[in-house]
């Protein structure tokens, strides 16, 4: 079978720092639950998804020495606030970053995880039409366009999500092989997360309120039991594949949705602080963008040893998808 | 007259391990297997939910406390208004966790074995089946310091995942069996203001309460 590798990674994060007392309460007050966030990005009304691909992905083709028609077989996006109904923005990227794919695809699925979900995708896609590269590109625009509204932000929650691009480069090589790549649906979990507003109408109607997300109440404690539950579980499974015990992790990359996951899921693989990487203090929850941003800024602070196993895990919304990929990371420093 | 037990009627049960039959070598790799280093929260608190924590006061005041229905005002989390009913024992309060929810509480103490169970329901108090499970044990013959252990359990009985009389629930309230993954970390907060309330109260040598009232000194500040 073919073998696929990580070759490249590359982020953008929006120059807009937003400090806690942006928000309507004050960080003394809040929730445990909502701690933990010193500062976070937003992007501007300006910024489209397709504009954020491109201030990351433009660096990285230069760097690789890439070029943009021939090297790019498939692109993919996940964008967490999509500009527009109906649109995908991969046909805009691929137009503003001169590329013409054989595949373009946009998911709108898998959140939190849908990098890991686009590269099993990818990788199929590869391994079945031999193609030889992917461009996968995470957007997370929900901060600065949703949490920042005059009502929305007041809510303690709001401090939390930070925005971010981060772009994953696939190639059919042995450079640095996925070894294993695992996902799961739970359908069953998948209504516990919606968007809401104070005149129950849909999210398009003309109303006054403001659109925020919302999670099914009475059922916290069973959505952060699931989350405490499932990432582990894939996590296991990814490693098994590999016959590899999760406590040989040299490196374990995660969505980053508050600091209890972070330690519930690294103190169940046993994988210690420091080969844990996250950004949550810097950038918040930078949902699916976290996996992507967290490893590009672990490779270029020199922070991942050749040879290293790296996993990338976690789960999306209220527990709908989990997903883990297990890499062989084989680079100089 | 000295007795010895027959072992062959113990080899009609299949599945036991023992060391007749499974050598100590063999039974090594068994423990081995079900030594983690770290357990799911489901398999530790998915059943059952039993915790335990030692409290600097003695074994029998902590009985006295703990039997006495009005002190669940004190030491839980949001269980209050406790009133009598006309059923001999059983008591009728709020929970205040699932807002105007009435709790029914009948609660069984045993001195010799130290036991208190709190027998309780939401919305109802015909079929008590939230069962509070608590045993107090003496210090000193466990651990060999003065004060006691005080261990709780709460079983998963199956109305935790259904509610048996959703037709009695106020409109919109959760069920308590949403909160079944939360009830490690809510009794061990309640378990801590026990033994904070138990080892005040003893250290300075005060009446252990609860602290009543009459109904004539109730008073707003309460």
């Amino acid at each position: 079978m073919k073998i696929v590798s990580l070759s490249g990674s590359s982020s953008y994060l929006p120059e807009q720092i937003i400090k806690n007392d942006f928000f309507g309460t004050s960080q003394k007050e809040v929730n445990k639950m909502f701690k933990g966030v010193e500062q976070r990005r937003h992007v501007t009304p300006d910024q489209t998804a397709a504009s954020m691909i491109e201030r990351a992905a433009k660096p990285l083709l230069a760097e690789m020495n890439l070029d943009p028609l021939t090297d790019i077989d498939i692109l993919l996006t996940n964008v967490s606030v999509p500009d527009e109904p109906f649109l995908g923005c991969g046909a805009k990227v691929a137009h503003q970053i001169g590329s013409k794919p054989k595949w373009v695809i946009d998911i709108h699925n898998s959140g939190c995880i849908s990098s890991v979900y686009m590269m099993d995708i990818a990788r199929s896609l590869m391994i079945a039409q031999n193609l030889k590269t992917a461009l996968i590109c995470n957007v997370q625009n929900a901060a600065g366009q949703i949490f920042s509204q005059p009502q929305t932000r007041k809510k303690p929650q709001s401090a939390v999500p930070g925005d971010g691009c981060g772009i994953l480069y696939l190639t059919t090589s042995e450079e640095s092989p996925i070894l294993a790549l695992v996902h799961r649906c739970y359908g069953e979990y998948a209504s516990d997360m919606f968007s809401s507003n104070d005149e129950n109408r849909k999210y398009f109607d003309t109303r006054t309120s403001e659109v925020s997300l919302e999670f099914t109440e009475a059922k916290i404690a069973s959505i952060i039991s699931r989350g405490n539950r499932i990432v582990p579980e894939i996590i296991q499974e990814v490693c098994k594949t590999a016959e590899m015990r999760t406590s040989a992790i040299d490196g374990l990359f995660t969505n980053q949705p508050n600091p209890f996951f972070l330690r519930n899921w690294r103190e169940a693989v046993e994988v210690p602080a420091e080969k844990h990487f996250d950004t949550f203090s810097q950038y918040g929850n930078l949902f699916g963008a976290a996996i992507p941003i967290n490893f590009d800024e672990a490779v270029r602070g020199n922070k991942i040893k050749n040879g290293s196993k790296l996993v990338f895990a976690g789960f999306s919304h209220a527990g709908d998808y989990s997903a883990a990929a297990l890499i062989h990371w084989k680079k100089e420093l | 007259m000295e007795q010895i037990v027959d072992f062959k009627k113990i080899k009609e049960i299949p599945g036991l391990l023992r060391i007749e039959t499974n050598p100590k070598d063999e039974i090594q790799g068994v423990l081995l297997d079900y030594t983690h280093s770290v357990y799911k929260h489901e398999e530790i608190y998915g059943k059952y939910c039993t915790i335990q924590d030692y409290v600097d006061c003695p074994p029998e005041k902590a009985y006295e406390y703990l039997k006495n229905t009005y002190s669940l005002e004190e030491w839980t989390f949001s269980v209050r208004d406790f009133k009598k009913t006309n059923t001999e024992g059983l008591y009728v309060g709020k929970d205040k966790i699932g807002d105007r929810t009435k709790i029914y509480c009948k609660t069984i103490a045993n001195p010799e074995a130290m036991t208190v169970d709190y027998h309780c329901a939401w919305d109802q108090g015909q079929k008590l089946w939230m069962i509070y499970l608590m045993r107090i044990i003496p210090a000193e013959p466990v651990l060999n310091r003065p004060g006691c252990v005080v261990l709780w359990t709460n079983c998963h009985h199956p109305f935790y995942d259904k509610n048996p009389e959703p037709g009695l629930a106020p409109p919109g309230r959760p069920w308590i069996g949403e909160f079944w993954d939360m009830f490690y970390a809510g009794h061990w907060i309640e378990l801590q203001n026990l033994k904070r309330i138990l080892e005040y109260r003893h250290k300075n040598k005060l009446p252990i309460g609860p602290n009543l009232l009459t109904k004539e000194d109730q008073n707003e500040d309460c």
